[in-house]
């Protein structure tokens, strides 16, 4: 066993909401070592409660709500802001998370906390304070109905406190929408898996954490020299200077010129009036300011205003890609402020971008296509970049009105009332896809099939290396990256940090390994943190199999299977012979059954 | 050569590298929270992020509120002597700027000393934007004075071509100045 000197505090905080009741678990170095933090943590420990019930309900009091920041969460490192949410998803009814960035996991840390879990139900609107040993559930019925902006100011008003770091539902995960997100500092969003409406059936508005602690650190002198090593080395890259300005949304010339910017419903993956949405008009005219994780020499977050026309005053951090892209061209909105003002409201309301840009395409096609009626849409027409038709969904989406109330409940719910669309809902699992089409790149279409969450870009991002570099590749080399990824990422999220400055700066992954020596002070190896990695993998399958995920639930969207409309990759597809012979040599790899089921069982 | 740190706000992205490095630089803890100089935000109305510094003021208000007399300015850098400090924390009410803070863990404030053993105070020499920096005090309102300078009223610009390439030159025009003359009356001449 490895004794740590750093990097763990060794508490997990359980809340019991039911009757307002907190705990401490200490765990072990064992523990550690076998599920190092973050995401890994947040496993076992939904895991150990799928132990405890037969059944659970999403939005159920028994589902098991962790939020886990990482050792290396806090830490004087390049990138040391990220944060763990996990649950049962109410998307897909299987196992969830999505990670936040900011600085609210590195509170939880400084609180003196590896982990924090929330079960139960409170009688009334409630928040959870934090303030290091001490824990209270405080009523804040006054703030239901409230947007993230403002629920944010006033909790931070309640404690006297400007400094305190929230995080909170709008009125979308109080309405249960399915794909309701979490936020922090105003627009740091856990965007993915509907973790706001598992907050929202507990009654809980939002969690405000306040710490002081050290974060422990075993080998000071080491971390501080690998470290500055790391901010001198991203600093002084090419690149640096165009991610400060641009951020993410540098991607969207990229994706279009690449033919995989999802367009008009992922129908098309190039759009002609891409430039209208990119980076050059956001510098040009809308940028007001940089935005950054906790210890983030990156910057990737852009403050846009609108100063003019219908949306003037809209204040929003972002877009980033997904979101311009998911607001843009996959709707037809060619202006803007337009694609900000959606932005905005998504953050307000609480709702996450990728899925309503994706929803409400598919409605938008749905109608075109005569799959829906006038009727259907509460007599209110809409089309292709329709910004008013739009804006108005986004608010029905989040309070649940008119068709709103279908569209909130996601990919599954649409399709449950609405079963026509089915060629046109554009989802694995029951999570909508993200902005990336993969019909030029099979492995990115894998990638989507068997990711344990559902058609999220984040869980291995392979489309640019195979569209780049990819030609000749093997179906077996296309695995291997596709499973690379999934285990490399997974570490991303386990230690708490972003995975940006490895994908896009292409800084070394075992820079990772050698700082989380330095803080453990124990010698880990990368091939060996990959080994844990694996494992979560193996563990997320065995609670998903569990959960009724079976190996029908592994393929990509209908449309992968449809050849592209127009631009640089039109006519591709993704064969289907080639995706059955890539799935069933990834269980092989993977060790899984030809089923997809892993030896272990949760 | 007496320096100061200088903020510019509008470059701050908000990452707290300079709370990190401060902490584990001078408190030898990975504690942001024992940093001494720490990031504001102000989201969204206005938006604002600014590290709050230490200026090291010459009629330090700090220094004045002391009732010991703990705090003493040395080389232009103001200081605590910890053995005089009794925790009061007057100074940190005192401070207008909010510079100093208190740390639970600690009896004594925490005080930015400009990391009086190094060349370039750690914030400074790590924030990776650019908006914390260390400037002699010779330079302090140059960029304004400069700003002015080239925003001068009557700036006239030409292009032109060198080797082909098209270029722009800036030139305060003599004419306008008498026609500012004309306006006051010719007086200049008068006189």
């Amino acid at each position: 066993m490895k004794k740590h000197k750093g990097g763990y505090f060794g508490k997990i905080l359980h809340v019991d909401l039911n009757d307002s009741e907190s705990s401490i678990e200490n765990f072990d170095d064992d523990f550690a070592s076998q599920y190092i933090g973050g995401r890994g943590i947040a496993v076992k420990l939904i895991w150990d409660n799928l132990k405890i019930h037969d059944h659970i309900d999403p939005l159920g009091p028994e589902n098991m709500l962790v939020v886990a920041p990482g050792p290396l969460t806090g830490v004087y490192l390049p990138s040391s802001g990220k944060n763990s949410f996990a649950a049962i998803s109410p998307a897909t009814g299987l196992y969830g998370d999505s990670s936040m960035g900011g600085g609210f996991g590195v509170e939880i840390r400084q609180a003196g906390y590896d982990a924090i879990t929330v079960v139960g139900k409170a009688a009334e609107l409630s928040y959870l304070f934090i303030d290091d040993d001490n824990v209270s559930v405080i009523p804040c019925p006054e703030l239901r109905g409230k947007g993230n902006l403002e629920a944010e100011g006033r909790i931070r008003e309640n404690l006297s406190d400007h400094d305190v770091r929230v995080a909170s539902i709008g009125i979308a995960g109080e309405t249960l929408a399915r794909f309701a997100c979490v936020t922090s500092e105003w627009s740091r969003n856990a965007g993915r898996t509907g973790i706001g409406a598992v907050m929202g059936s507990k009654n809980l508005k939002a969690i405000a954490v306040r710490g002081h602690q050290d974060i422990p650190v075993s080998n000071m002198e080491d971390v501080i020299n690998i470290s500055e090593k790391a901010y001198k080395e991203l600093g002084e890259h090419v690149m640096m200077g165009m991610w400060q300005r641009q951020g993410l949304m540098g991607v969207v010339d990229y994706a279009n010129e690449m033919g995989i910017l999802p367009t008009y419903n992922f129908r098309d993956t190039h759009w002609e009036k891409s430039k209208s949405i990119n980076a050059n008009v956001m510098l040009g005219n809308f940028k007001i300011g940089n935005t950054a994780c906790f210890g983030c020499p990156m910057c990737c977050g852009n403050i846009n205003l609108v100063k003019e026309g219908k949306w003037a005053g809209t204040v929003t951090e972002g877009p980033e890609y997904e979101t311009a892209a998911m607001l843009g061209s996959n709707v037809g909105i060619d202006n803007f402020p337009g694609v900000l003002r959606a932005n905005y409201l998504c953050d307000d309301f609480g709702l996450d971008t990728i899925s309503t840009g994706n929803l409400i395409a598919a409605v938008i096609e749905g109608y075109e296509k005569d799959l829906l009626t006038l009727e259907d849409l509460d007599g209110k027409p809409i089309s292709w970049g329709d910004e008013d038709r739009i804006m108005e969904l986004i608010e029905q989406i989040a309070k649940a009105e008119g068709i709103g109330e279908t569209i909130a409940l996601g990919a599954k719910g649409v399709l449950a009332k609405w079963p026509q669309l089915k060629p046109i809902v554009v989802h694995v699992k029951g999570l909508e896809q993200s902005a990336y089409d993969c019909r030029g790149a099979s492995s990115m279409a894998l990638a989507y099939g068997t990711s344990d969450i559902g058609a999220h870009h984040t869980r291995a991002w392979t489309v640019g290396k195979e569209l780049e570099a990819g030609a000749d590749w093997s179906i077996e080399e296309k695995v291997d990256l596709v499973m690379y990824h999934q285990h490399i990422r997974s570490l991303f999220d386990m230690f708490g940090v972003c995975r940006l400055p490895w994908i896009e700066l292409g800084f070394h992954e075992d820079f990772y390994a050698e700082l989380y020596s330095a803080v453990t002070g124990n010698q880990y190896g990368l091939e060996e943190l990959l080994k844990v990695s694996q494992n979560i993998y193996d563990m997320t399958r065995a609670i998903n199999v569990k959960l009724g995920a079976k190996k029908a639930d592994d393929y990509p969207p209908e449309r992968t299977f449809v050849p592209i409309h127009s631009g640089p990759l039109a006519g591709k597809v993704c064969d289907k012979a080639e995706y059955e012979t890539m799935l069933n040599l990834y269980y092989k790899k993977r060790g899984w059954d030809k089923n997809g089921n892993p030896d272990i069982s949760c | 050569m007496r320096k100061r740190l200088v903020v510019i706000p509008e470059k701050c992205s908000g990452c707290r590298v300079c709370e990190i490095a401060c902490s584990v630089h001078r408190q030898g803890v990975n504690n942001p929270k024992k940093a001494r100089v720490r990031v504001t935000t102000v989201y969204p109305h206005p938006v604002v992020r600014m590290p709050i510094v230490c200026s090291q003021c010459k009629e330090a208000k700090c220094l004045a509120a002391c009732p010991t007399d703990a705090i003493y300015s040395k080389d232009g850098v103001v200081m605590i002597n910890e053995d005089e400090c009794i925790g009061c924390h007057a100074c940190v009410d005192a401070c207008p700027f909010g510079a100093m803070y208190i740390h639970p863990d600690l009896d004594i404030p925490l005080k930015c000393d400009l990391c009086s053993n190094n060349s370039e105070p750690q914030c400074a020499r790590m924030c990776p934007m650019g908006a914390i920096v260390y400037l002699p005090e010779h330079v302090f309102g140059q960029a304004h004075r400069l700003n002015n300078v080239l925003s001068y009223a009557h700036m006239k610009e030409i292009e032109y071509m060198e080797k082909g390439e098209p270029k722009k030159l800036h030139y305060a025009d003599n004419n306008a100045a008498e026609s500012f003359e004309e306006q006051q009356g010719g007086q200049n001449e008068k006189a």
